[in-house]
């Protein structure tokens, strides 16, 4: 065996030690905690360039942990949906570079060691989830994610933090275990974990009711995770009350697990061809449907910035399991690479918001009036995310959301094509509005006019990712071909 | 189907286990009790997997001189162990959560709390 293949095991191993250690590294000492996090994930998104650059010349491949073969041992897969360990990477390194000054300001000295190793375990339990080819694998990687995300949204200590980690965690266990429950009962009909396998054997045995109670149980515990409609009550809270880094991590990413993990489950129902999945995908189509445009109108009325962008989240995840739902290629492909875009435009809305916040001390739309003169690169960069969210050409968020309603109209539904059409007009109303606010209203406290420009570790993140989500709207093409032979495979059995 | 039920009794058990959980997670008030309910949820998917394993007449899997089959499946109690390791981290940051809840709202019944919002 190559030696490359081994890259992927530090991929989950490196950010591991890393949080283990942060606390014995940094006690007392939080800068070099900070910057021995930022090497930790160094590491980490050298082992994942690495992964990537094979993935794409060589197709997936996988890595049997200890040498056992699988399925009796576990299996470690890459392939090109296992990418977005990239676009974690990224985001984690940036988010890191963020904390450095705003974790030193908000968190207690003592604790800040604490909260690096919490963004490195979330980051460990991300990246493991992506590439495990293991049934319960897959749900221990998914606790240490949730588990860490729970704590850190308590890590802020505002007033309603703490209740809203509670009702975070609480939704989020009970989805957890309808996670586990349908892992038990796929085992039961198949005697085996590893998802490859659980596919061809379900295939052959064809036992129906089980398998749709593993699918009901899956599709229900992901939804919470993802944040649908009408399982998202505990987001706009966790992910407004949060620190700003993590705000950037939960909704770029964390939210995103219950998205990957559907695209896993139907990695598996549509090879094992047993179910008539046509049902779930409806579902699908109109819950997105449905949270698109009720995270749109909530959004609407927000004053809080941060709580604005926490329901713009609702709405994405709609777009994306819209995508899904619709079953066709390019609905599929616009999915998949939303959930690539969508992460790095929320990262720079939240990232850009959280500068503003640590300069000026507000939160409020009313309070933050006149801010666009006193922080003109921030602003610039919130903008530029707006412009994305929104889907105006040529920004990444376009790209995706055309995809979309393109693959309305390839799979016969254009009435959804035109729902998403009127869903990013609403999105386009609060974000006209944020802008409206920043720059052309006069400011409510004078003082905001002597704030300074965001400092050097908070600029240089906001700048990469408002950078990039221009560069992805433009050389839009990469991703999209990228991933365009993992949706091509993975629709086969629908000869589509 | 209570034929069915009655050859699957530990199946059924789990289940009425689960749904008793899923109860008290929505209806109880105090914070405390909606956390004994995600426990109760928690014991009965753990004794559904566990039940998975279980072979009529089975030894423990061990390898020695005495080992005679049938064995029971040592998988789902592997499994088990790391999902109690889950379960009890998950018990002992929401317990935290709760003290601090206690300590800045002086209550941790859920009404009282939203009042307060």
């Amino acid at each position: 065996m190559a030696y490359w293949p081994h890259w992927l095991v530090v991929v989950v191993v490196a950010p591991l030690v890393g949080a283990v250690l942060a606390p014995v590294v940094g006690r007392g000492r939080p800068k070099v905690v900070a910057l021995w996090a930022l090497a930790a994930m160094g590491v980490t998104s050298l082992a994942a360039l690495n992964l990537i650059v094979r993935v794409a010349e060589d197709g997936p491949f996988s890595y049997d942990m200890g040498g056992w073969e699988p399925p009796v041992g576990i299996e470690l897969r890459f392939d090109e949906f296992g990418a977005s360990v990239g676009i974690i990477c990224l985001l984690g390194m940036l988010a890191l570079l963020f904390s450095y000054r705003y974790a030193e300001h908000t968190l207690p000295t003592e604790r800040v060691p604490y909260y690096y190793s919490l963004m490195l375990l979330n980051l460990t339990g991300l990246i493991g989830f992506v590439v495990t080819g293991d049934l319960f694998n897959l749900f221990v990687f998914m606790e240490i994610l949730s588990l860490s995300g729970y704590a850190l949204v308590a890590v802020s200590g505002e007033r309603i933090a703490e209740m809203a980690a509670f009702k975070y965690l609480v939704m989020g266990a009970v989805s957890s275990l309808l996670v586990l429950f349908s892992i038990g009962v796929l085992y039961s009909v198949t005697g085996s974990l590893n998802m490859a396998d659980v596919a061809a054997r379900l295939g052959d045995w064809g036992a129906r009711s089980p398998a749709m109670l593993a699918l009901a149980g899956l599709s229900l515990g992901f939804m919470v995770k993802a944040a649908i409609f009408p399982v998202h009550i505990w987001l706009p809270d966790a992910h407004a009350i949060a620190p700003s880094p993590v705000s950037a991590i939960l909704s770029g990413l964390v939210v995103k697990v219950g998205v990957l993990g559907m695209l896993r489950v139907y990695q598996i129902f549509y090879a094992a061809e047993t179910l008539d999945l046509t049902g779930l995908n409806t579902l699908l189509v109109w819950l997105g449907a449905i949270s698109i445009v009720m995270g749109a109108f909530f959004a609407i009325f927000q004053e809080d910035v941060k709580m604005m962008l926490a329901y713009s989240t609702i709405s994405n995840v709609g777009y994306i399991m819209m995508g899904l739902g619709l079953a066709s290629s390019y609905g599929l492909i616009g999915a998949t690479v939303h959930v690539f875009n969508h992460a790095l435009i929320k990262a720079t809305l939240f990232l850009s918001a959280g500068a503003m916040i640590y300069r000026t001390g507000y939160r409020t739309l009313h309070d933050l009036r006149g801010v666009g003169k006193a922080m003109p690169i921030t602003t610039i960069a919130l903008s530029i995310g707006a412009i994305s969210i929104v889907g105006i050409p040529p920004t990444a968020g376009f790209l995706c959301k055309w995809y979309i309603a393109l693959g309305a109209f390839q799979a016969d539904q254009p009435f959804f094509g035109v729902a998403l059409v009127f869903g990013a007009l609403f999105i386009f109303v609060y974000y006209i509005r944020m802008v409206n606010a920043f720059y052309f209203q006069p400011a409510t406290h004078p003082e905001i006019a002597e704030v300074s420009e965001a400092p050097l570790s908070m600029l240089v993140p906001v700048i990469i990712l408002a950078t990039l989500c221009l560069v992805m709207g433009i050389l839009g093409r990469i991703p999209l071909s990228f991933i365009e032979p993992a949706v091509t495979r993975m629709l086969a059995p629908l000869g589509g | 189907m209570i034929e069915a039920l009655w050859n699957n009794l530990d199946y059924a058990a789990s289940v009425v286990l689960f749904l008793i959980g899923l109860y008290a997670v929505i209806a109880k008030n105090n914070l405390v009790k909606k956390f004994m309910g995600l426990n109760i949820m928690e014991t009965a998917v753990f004794a559904f997997i566990v039940a998975l394993g279980v072979v009529e007449g089975g030894d423990a899997p061990i390898h020695g001189p005495d080992a005679h089959p049938p064995f029971t499946n040592p998988l789902p109690q592997a499994l088990i162990l790391t999902g109690i390791v889950v379960a009890v981290s998950t018990t002992a940051l929401a317990l935290s959560l709760i003290i601090r809840i206690h300590r800045q709202c002086g209550t941790i019944e859920a009404d009282e709390l939203r009042e307060m919002e």
